[in-house]
């Protein structure tokens, strides 16, 4: 163990800043994909209740199929087979592949989220506030969405420690972050035990808040229904 | 859209073998990797509800650690980490080990609920009945934990076939390795995208009955209760 510690000596002073920038990096990638995925997800849970059978249709497709599907395969997807199918135009680099793969992922979870949420109230209310003279935007601005809210928080911040963890994967397509880094680190070192050790401790400072953060909003939000 | 399909078509004779036995290696690792979890999970339950604190902590800080480090790095860590030590695995006893551990801080979290849904009263009434302990957790305790933890743990069985497909990055040959070498390899660099759209259906026909038993045992629990 002692030995195991000794054994960063040379490299740790190298190590940690290059380690903490990538991590700036990983949670960039995570606040980016998030907003998309969120953006997204809520496209996807309006059409989702909609009144029409066939955007209804469309949207429960998106969700059955990006929830049954890992993210890998959408990250090689975007990545590798749309620039080698002779799409030209669609060539991006990894950095974006990355945010779009994990934004189209994360809205197929977000929509269902939000879905939960809206349908969690009671229709009377719509109705009431439609009664009431409001246009169904003022409602759904003013009623339905701050109650709403309460619901869906709670499984929304458990599902920014699952982003955090799968950004990892965008090391995979080479996108930049703290595991390619911990990869680079590690073969120039030989020292792979060291590097994603390190690398592993730097995920879990930063997911250990979001952690806590969600089992408080769990509690929080839970209390007052 | 014509010239995809028909693509499609004239390749899938050659990609859907070589898929179809990744595919069998994708369920032997699931059903590895699950079968490791739900036993060490079930010590690491155990730990959790101990009378000693500081078993109870160990068992706290695996499941916290576990949960808040992206399942990746844990698998770098065993493979790329131990070989370096000395201690050696093949690819696919490696992503078994690796998935399990990384499991068994979640099936470990779904005992504990379960465990903690039965009231204590329901034990020492069936004793004061005159059963035996070992009676009393057949007929009174298990059938309704069991009842409390089947559906997340068919939600977990889900996570974990997709979770599945970060081990092409240690070289086991399952459906994302195997799609990427099969277009590296021949050249398929033309119909790269229907190849993973391929890998993604695979995918979905394991997850997607999966969902579905979910949902079932779901509406079972909620009928029950």
């Amino acid at each position: 163990m002692i030995e195991f510690i000794a054994g960063y000596g040379d490299y740790i002073w190298d190590w940690l800043p290059e380690m903490a920038i990538a991590s700036l990096q990983t949670l960039q990638l995570m606040v980016v994909s998030f907003c998309l995925a969120c953006v997204l997800g809520m496209i996807v849970a309006l059409l989702r209740i909609s009144r029409f059978g066939v955007l209804r249709a469309i949207a429960k497709i998106y969700i059955g199929f990006f929830r049954g599907v890992p993210v890998l395969v959408i990250l090689y997807w975007i990545y590798f087979a749309l620039p080698e199918m002779g799409y030209e135009v669609l060539v991006i680099s990894s950095y974006t592949a990355a945010i779009l793969g994990l934004g189209i992922h994360g809205a197929a979870f977000l929509a269902e989220i939000f879905r939960s949420g809206i349908e969690s109230l009671h229709r009377g209310q719509m109705e009431a506030a439609l009664s009431l003279g409001m246009t169904p935007a003022k409602a759904m601005s003013y009623i339905i969405l701050p109650q709403a809210i309460r619901v869906v928080v709670p499984p929304i911040a458990n599902y920014t420690v699952g982003l955090l963890k799968e950004t990892a994967l965008c090391s995979i397509i080479a996108a930049p972050e703290l595991m390619l880094r911990a990869k680079d680190l590690a073969s120039s070192s030989f020292l792979p035990m060291h590097a994603f050790v390190l690398a592993a401790i730097f995920y879990y400072i930063m997911s250990f808040p979001l952690m806590r953060l969600a089992e408080h909003l769990e509690v929080r939000m839970g209390a007052g229904r | 859209m014509g010239e995809f399909l028909t693509k499609l078509w004239q390749w899938s004779p050659e990609v859907l073998p070589v898929l179809w036995f990744a595919t069998g290696m994708t369920v032997v690792v699931t059903v590895g990797a699950l079968i490791v979890a739900l036993i060490l999970g079930l010590l690491i339950a155990l730990m959790r509800i101990s009378r000693v604190r500081w078993i109870r902590w160990i068992a706290l800080i695996y499941t916290d650690v576990l949960r808040g480090t992206p399942a990746l790095v844990q698998l770098f860590i065993i493979y790329f980490g131990l070989s370096d030590l000395g201690i050696e695995f093949d690819p696919v006893t490696a992503a078994i080990v690796g998935l399990g551990i990384n499991g068994a801080a979640y099936v470990g979290e779904i005992y504990r609920a379960g465990i903690e849904a039965i009231h204590k009263g329901q034990m020492e009434a069936s004793l004061s009945l005159g059963m035996t302990p070992i009676k009393a957790m057949r007929f009174i305790i298990l059938p309704q934990a069991v009842r409390i933890m089947l559906p997340p743990l068919c939600n977990y069985a889900i996570l974990l076939v997709k979770d599945t497909a970060i081990i092409s990055t240690i070289a086991a040959p399952e459906i994302m390795f195997e799609a990427r070498r099969l277009v590296q390899a021949t050249f398929m660099h033309s119909v790269s995208g229907q190849i993973y759209l391929m890998c993604a259906f695979f995918y979905l026909a394991l997850t997607l009955p999966l969902s579905h038993i979910a949902k079932r045992l779901e509406q079972a629990k909620e009928r029950w209760q």
